[in-house]
């Protein structure tokens, strides 16, 4: 194991040098100059603003050189400044970094309330009402794009019936209930979409553990069926469940764009929308950057977990 | 061994050698069949299928079947209910919902088309060959792909769009830009089902009978074990697409695709917001028509799974 999780760190190395590249070339690949956005702000003495700019950003130097230059600043936290607020961009994400953490991890921890359940359920009686329903309801939530769900709930749960408040967010922290009624409905709409794939998926991995052999060993025993479903074949049906859930929770870190811009959340994924908007690049950069590592760590987390609960998986 | 005896033996090779090739192909050319005739018997794929063949047939039909010019405003007829004039009614500025529906769904449904058409393209081989020779193409090729995987939700299309915007870009090339980040984050997907399928076919004795005879090693990987591999390539890129349409309409509702006035389910239904609480109908038919898409992509896709996958039947 020991071993295995080393050799996995060591391959993280090269990952994280491609994303480093694809987001270095990015701010690259624009056109123009960054000293052309800081002048345009700055005013006074162009010239001698730019030369000043020039020599500050280090573009007097190849390519290579402020690669390098770059990613050693970025390995010790510095990012820069952002171009809009002047304020260290390290601190404008840290900032925004909880809101997001918070969000998605209600969304999946509520998807999977509701997905483990009826996807057992579905699973143990097959082809009944209830599996049909859940098939049919999942395969609907799948398709509904989560904006318009989220847009539908502001629509009835704001509009119409007045009982929650249609965006805005309050730290739970300093108001636990308050920020509740702020999290309902985008946490709804991103537990709902995933509990659509973590139904079926809950439902699959269940139907294969219910046809292996040591569950009719275990009936065959004299086992109550309750016995059978929740002792035996649900803990193994849940590592596929567990395993994906945790993917997905990485995922929804840079994933929750859409919905933090709906309800005015303070996240990370509207940050960087913001930035885009305002064409705040450093910020862009540092966004992307920090949010691939943090996916890159994640999913290995993820598979050493995967590993650690399902011994049956070879260190291959 | 004699002079007769060993031209007996290129014979026989080259007898044995021939069979795959049109047993292959009529493996795939059965395989179609089969799928044609088993999807009558997966109601979901039917369902799927006839759901598809409506949204391509409005696709195509498009020119015909709309009524009015989808880009053109009356400010006479602004937010109209459906009636007769106006099939669904008209938006904040008087166009007509139902002709723009229809314009929109043509260039969306292009636009995924040709994203996953191209990350196949490039996926597949990729994922074959660093599968197929192993070793350091293979450890930089998946890398590569850990790398491109590493992007969460939109943030690669977000980089890319960026880029198109500040190239100030306009009308196709930024369907161009748009694609082409499809394509890359699709490829990752394809390219390691491509390499796993490759890892577990290049050990089975056709492959090796090719070597032996002597076709090159890129030959190989591309006509022997390619057509080996299409049942799962065909079923996650039906449910690619319906992915590719919901990412492309939230792009376009965040106010990052093509700008207006062109006719795109995405940003008409974010301008719709606006309107909501007046006239929630302009906000539901974009909402429903992306629905009725990706719902008709994934039964599609589901069904096909079922139908070419029996392992999977079984459930």
């Amino acid at each position: 194991m020991l071993a295995y999780t080393l050799r996995r760190i060591a391959q993280l190395v090269p990952v994280l040098l491609v994303l480093s590249v694809a987001v270095f070339a990015f701010v690259e690949a624009l056109p123009g100059s960054i000293i052309d956005t800081l002048v345009g702000t700055e005013g006074g003495d162009i010239e001698e603003a730019r030369a000043i700019l020039t020599k500050e950003y280090g573009l007097d130097r190849p390519v290579h050189e402020r690669y390098v230059l770059w990613l050693g600043r970025a390995l010790q936290g510095d990012f820069g400044k952002s171009l809009v607020t002047r304020r260290p961009i390290s601190t404008e994400l840290l900032s925004r970094i909880p809101a997001t953490v918070y969000l998605a991890t209600v969304g999946i921890v509520l998807s999977m309330v509701i997905a483990v359940p009826l996807g057992t359920f579905a699973a143990v009686r097959r082809n009944s009402a209830v599996d049909y329903t859940a098939q049919v309801t999942s395969l609907a939530g799948i398709s509904i794009p989560e904006f318009w769900f989220a847009i539908l709930c502001v629509l009835l749960f704001s509009l119409y019936l007045g009982w929650l408040p249609s965006s805005g967010y309050v730290s739970p922290f300093e108001d636990f209930w308050g920020s509740l009624q702020f999290l309902i409905l985008p946490a709804a709409a991103i537990g709902f979409r995933q509990a659509a794939f973590t139904t079926r998926l809950t439902r699959s991995s269940m139907l294969d553990e219910l046809s292996k052999e040591y569950v009719d060993t275990a009936r065959a025993l004299g086992h109550s069926e309750r016995k059978v479903i929740f002792k035996y074949t649900l803990r193994n049906a849940m590592i596929p469940t567990i395993t994906i859930s945790g993917l997905q929770l990485a995922n929804l870190l840079g994933g929750t764009v859409v919905l933090e811009s709906i309800f005015a959340w303070p996240g990370i994924g509207r940050a960087i929308f913001e930035a885009i908007l305002q064409r705040d690049y450093p910020l862009i950069q540092a966004g992307v950057l920090v949010l691939g590592c943090i996916v890159v760590v994640m999913n290995l987390l993820v598979d050493l977990t995967y590993r650690l609960l399902n011994p049956r998986v070879k260190f291959a | 061994m004699s002079e007769l005896e060993a031209d007996k033996l290129v014979d026989g090779t080259l007898a044995w050698r021939a069979p795959p090739a049109p047993l292959r192909s009529r493996r795939l050319a059965t395989a179609l069949s089969n799928a044609w005739h088993e999807l009558r018997k997966s109601r979901t794929a039917s369902i799927g299928a006839v759901m598809l063949v409506l949204l391509f047939g409005a696709c195509i039909g498009t020119p015909w079947l709309a009524t009015h010019d989808p880009i053109k405003q009356n400010y006479r007829e602004r937010l109209q209910p459906p009636s007769e004039k106006h099939l669904l009614g008209t938006d904040r500025l008087g166009r007509d919902i139902y002709s723009r529906l229809l314009y929109g769904g043509r260039r969306l449904v292009t636009i995924a088309v040709v994203a996953v058409a191209l990350s196949l393209v490039v996926g597949v081989p990729f994922g074959v060959l660093t599968g197929y020779f192993g070793g350091l193409a293979d450890t930089i090729g998946m890398r590569i792909v850990d790398g491109l995987l590493a992007f969460p939700g939109l943030l690669l299309y977000l980089l890319f769009v960026t880029v198109a915007q500040a190239w100030k870009l306009e009308g196709v090339m930024i369907d161009l830009v748009l694609v082409s980040a499809l394509a890359l984050a699709g490829m990752p997907e394809k390219a390691r089902l491509a390499r796993g399928s490759v890892l577990a076919e290049k050990q089975k004795e056709y492959v090796e009978a090719s070597r032996a005879v002597g076709d090159s090693s890129v030959s190989i990987a591309l006509s022997q074990i390619l057509p080996n591999i299409i049942s799962p390539l065909i079923v996650t890129s039906t449910v690619r697409l319906g992915f590719v349409i919901l990412i492309v309409a939230a792009l376009s509702f965040l106010g990052l695709g093509t700008p207006p006035p062109t006719p795109d389910w995405g940003a008409d239904l974010s301008a719709a917001r606006d309107y909501m609480e007046t006239h929630p109908l302009i906000a539901a038919f974009p909402g429903l028509a992306i629905c009725y898409t990706v719902l008709a992509f994934n039964l599609f896709g589901d069904g096909l799974r079922d139908i070419l996958d029996p392992r999977m039947a079984e459930r």
